[in-house]
């Protein structure tokens, strides 16, 4: 069984709004080679949506369902960090207060997804309401497993449990190696998420990953994301995708790290392993 | 035999720096991969006794930096300068007591969100007198290098000063370049998605096992290094099939996902570069007619 610090954990609102889509000039070059204009950043975006493939969008790093923001910096570094997966969201002003939702990852912003009717309701500026709860959880009986970015509200539902050898069990969709891990190496494993640069087709076909779908849970091997996201041999770290392919060299799909440990302590099931939807129960 | 570039077309223009100083955040303490706390030294202002030809490793530093670096305090200035400054490009100081002592361009450090700084090495003498704020004029030359005969490949902060002593040649249709090691992609760290004519790429060895394992244990500042399946055409990333070469810039690094870096000289993903053996490929001998600042 696994015993967590649950009850030692602060929940706090924070707040956050709906972000707008901008821009800041000019092209970036496409994986292609070509130059590339393309949506999917910032916004909501009521077509795209945890448990739609990661790829085959006309967009750039697609962020499913709305984009929350900061409304200044520091707040948006806060509401960044605070925010873990499976967070319960309010809206606080607009023509759909009241209505709540769920945290489904991070990329630039926080990313949250809603009922379809109120996606369509929701503009930019409405305030959004982060319950955050979940940095600072500890697994009390995995102490060598840290989590990151990982609400109460997801890991109770992920039912993990131990090896008859004393490791813990993780099923997972996928598996990453680290020579595809790009742009969020080097970065705080609780600020946004790593980049895995899946543009060519032989790649995905021989990782066998042509069904990647947002929300799926994932493995990325000899990978330390405790204190940061890094290359180490012996580590793997355990992630939620949260965004859709971006065409631009070194980025890519996006994975918010939850979990991280030594390969010795954790057992993977690669497979079927539910996705994000099914685990928090989206769409809602 | 070497080939034929368009040299001759190559627009030369001067660019203006700054001798640095170091900064720090307000908490002081940055955090290891292993989460342990620590004061990074290593980056920004004048390095008196790390110069390019030094080992990577042991210092008791964070990507310590040889010789200056420089930036234009006007970040559009700056970025300027960061694209167009190559390798091997030629820089003057311009005020203080060391004006008129001539270095050498040797690498740019773009750290994510907090700084973009280009390297320039100079005589011990001239380095003991330089200060923060001391005006370095750079004499660019390089962005626009091609080789007409093999337009697949892609030169990036190649100055033809570089150019020059590198043994490169073509061999068999290809290109032949002396690299000191050929690496794997895994390796790679922050830098990725990034300019490739104006980052720097990290090589994460994060433990000296895994530096042997990968035949980097003696790796140096200056070291022309290849790795294996990245692409730097335009921006920095993974591309199976493609080389990336490039000289590492500065020392290594405890950081999550840092390293020893490189700036990028060359790619191609048609494998019309190749890498060849060679453990002098060194800017240290290349640039620097020996070893140290002997310029």
């Amino acid at each position: 069984m696994l015993a967590t610090n649950r009850e030692a954990l602060v929940r706090i609102g924070v707040q956050g709004q709906v972000s707008h889509p901008t821009r800041r000039g000019g092209y970036s070059v496409g994986y292609d080679d070509a130059p590339v204009m393309r949506p999917g950043m910032s916004g909501v975006s009521v077509n795209l949506r945890v448990g739609s493939p990661a790829f085959g969008w006309a967009c750039d790093h697609g962020e499913p369902g709305v984009s929350a923001e900061g409304v200044t910096s520091q707040r948006h570094l806060a509401l960044q960090v605070m925010a873990c997966i499976g967070n319960r969201v309010k809206v606080v002003s607009g023509p759909a207060a009241g209505a709540t939702g769920v945290v489904t990852g991070k990329h630039a912003f926080v990313l949250i997804d809603f009922a379809e009717s109120v996606l369509r309701q929701l503009a930019p500026g409405d305030r959004l309401l982060v319950s955050a709860w979940g940095q600072g959880l500890e697994l009390t009986s995995a102490p060598e497993i840290v989590a990151r970015n990982l609400g109460p509200e997801l890991l109770e539902p992920m039912a993990l449990e131990f090896t008859r050898d004393a490791r813990l069990h993780v099923p997972v969709r996928f598996v990453l190696p680290p020579e595809v891990m790009g742009a969020g190496i080097g970065m705080s494993s609780e600020w946004a998420n790593c980049d895995v640069m899946l543009h060519q087709p032989e790649v995905v076909r021989d990782l066998g990953l042509e069904d990647l779908r947002l929300g799926d849970l994932v493995a990325m091997t000899a990978q330390d994301h405790r204190f940061g996201r890094s290359f180490r041999p012996g580590w793997t770290s355990i992630g939620v995708v949260v965004h859709a392919l971006g065409p631009t060299p070194g980025h890519g799909v996006g994975v918010v790290t939850i979990l991280t440990g030594p390969e010795r302590c954790l057992d993977l099931e690669v497979g079927e392993a539910p996705n994000l939807t099914k685990l928090l129960g989206l769409p809602l | 035999m070497k080939p034929q570039t368009n040299t001759a077309t190559l627009v030369e223009s001067q660019l203006l720096g700054e001798v640095t100083s170091p900064e720090l955040s307000g908490s002081v303490y940055t955090v290891t991969r292993d989460g342990l706390p620590f004061v990074p030294v290593g980056c920004g202002g004048i390095h008196y006794n790390v110069t390019v030809g030094m080992p990577v490793f042991g210092w008791a530093a964070d990507q310590a930096q040889p010789g200056v670096s420089l930036e234009n305090p006007d970040p559009a200035a700056n970025v300027g300068l960061s694209v167009f400054a190559c390798v091997g490009n030629r820089a003057v100081v311009r005020s203080g007591p060391a004006a008129g002592a001539v270095g050498v361009v040797t690498g740019k450090h773009e750290q994510f969100d907090t700084f973009q700084h280009v390297l320039v090495d100079f005589p011990q003498p001239v380095i003991e007198l330089l200060v923060p704020g001391d005006k370095v004029a750079i004499a660019s030359v390089g962005v626009g290098l091609q080789i007409p005969e093999l337009p697949s490949v892609t030169f990036h902060s190649l100055g033809p000063q570089l150019w020059e002593r590198w043994a490169v040649a073509m061999v068999g249709g290809r290109l032949e370049v002396p690299v000191v090691v050929t690496l794997p992609p895994q390796l790679v760290g922050i830098g990725s998605g990034r300019v490739s004519a104006a980052t720097s790429l990290a090589l994460q060895l994060p433990d000296r096992q895994t530096a042997r394992d990968v035949g980097a244990d003696d790796l140096r500042i200056g070291d022309i290094v290849a790795v294996r399946d990245w692409d730097g055409r335009y921006a920095t990333g993974y591309r199976r099939g493609s080389l990336l070469v490039g000289v590492i810039v500065h020392g290594a690094s405890r950081l999550p996902g840092h390293g020893p870096s490189i700036t990028i000289l060359a790619s191609a993903r048609d494998g019309a570069i190749v890498p060849a053996h060679d453990p002098a490929a060194n800017l240290a001998r290349l640039l620097m007619a020996g070893t140290g600042r002997a310029l």
